[in-house]
């Protein structure tokens, strides 16, 4: 089975020789519809790929505008594009990258009132927010619709990555209940951006061909400094507020968004 | 008098009192940072098991801080 034009055939054709992709997971990528939250350093990066790899369609959500600081690490964007909104500027290159895939941009925040109407119809969620508090109104949102949704963060040298797949692995809230916003910016090496941003749409790829994400009940973490890379093995946590049987019990409280 | 172990902290051999908790660990080697999270033989541990946990005689525990820039 395909609906692949001969020119799709071509453009994908290093990935549809991979004997788990063939064209029937072209396909599925093309009918697939990922929502990308964040368009900084990992977003820039899961972007361009999850374009480049043909992703039929994605949203990209992000309220900043290019700044000078950006560009370290957000390699969707160069020195002209300071002072344009990112959701305008990356639709344009992901746009000139395929043609093909067709970008929702969103210029905004992510909040309790919108997230619902912004998930919806998603495939899967990739996180790529600078924030704890976006975060975990994504994952309540993931929660509540069961759209996986793959977490990815990064600070100095170092990352950490998981997968969450509503009603099966812990959620954020279940690993991260007591996390304080910071206040000031961590600093972050473009390279490992661009590592825990591979994984995360490695991860992405693989939902939405129908393989199992590696990192389901697995937080995986990344010490850019000496290169350790270490997976820690998740269990679900019983007195979750979100997606435990604490939010059962206490469900206006804890899942209401 | 408590018998004392060898354990691995953060990756260096750490020699401790029996009976030691990941509580007390984290009072003990000043893990200050209330959002950290820790692993247990490569094992994710939550903060309500912190008390409850004694570490054994070849454990391995990481502290870990979490990343959340983007």
């Amino acid at each position: 089975m395909t609906d692949l034009s001969l020119d799709e055939k071509k453009r994908y054709d290093r990935q549809i020789k991979i004997p788990e992709i063939g064209a029937e997971g072209q396909v599925k990528l093309k009918r697939a519809r990922v929502l990308i939250a964040g368009l900084g350093g990992l977003g820039s990066v899961t972007a361009n790929y999850l374009a480049a790899g043909g992703v039929g369609r994605l949203t990209i959500v992000d309220s900043d505008c290019v700044s000078l600081d950006n560009l370290n690490r957000q390699i969707l964007y160069g020195t002209a594009d300071i002072g344009r909104a990112k959701a305008e500027c990356a639709r344009e290159k992901l746009e000139a990258l395929n043609p093909a895939c067709r970008i929702a941009a969103v210029k905004g925040g992510i909040d309790d009132d919108n997230v619902l109407d912004l998930i919806s119809g998603h495939d899967v969620l990739v996180d790529a927010t600078d924030n704890i508090r976006t975060r975990l109104i994504l994952n309540r949102g993931a929660v509540k619709t069961g759209i996986p949704f793959v977490f990815g963060g990064v600070e100095n040298f170092d990352g950490m990555a998981t997968t969450i797949v509503p009603g099966t692995t812990p959620c954020l809230a279940c690993l991260f209940p007591h996390i304080r916003e910071r206040s000031e910016k961590p600093g972050i090496i473009g390279p490992v951006a661009g590592w825990v941003a591979s994984i995360q749409c490695m991860e992405t790829v693989k939902i939405l061909i129908g393989l199992k994400p590696a990192l389901s009940m697995r937080l995986l973490t990344i010490r850019g400094g000496d290169l350790t890379i270490r997976q820690i093995t998740l269990e679900k946590n019983p007195d979750c507020r979100v997606c435990g049987v604490a939010a059962s019990a206490d469900g206006k409280e804890s899942i209401e968004i | 008098m408590s018998k004392k172990i060898n354990i691995i902290v953060n990756g260096f051999e750490e020699e401790v009192l029996e009976n030691t908790s990941i509580k007390d660990l984290i009072l003990l080697f000043k893990e200050g940072d209330t959002d950290l999270i820790v692993e247990y033989n490569g094992r994710f541990v939550y903060p309500a098991q912190y008390a409850g946990l004694n570490v054994q005689e070849g454990d391995r525990v990481e502290f870990i801080n979490p990343n959340f820039g983007g």
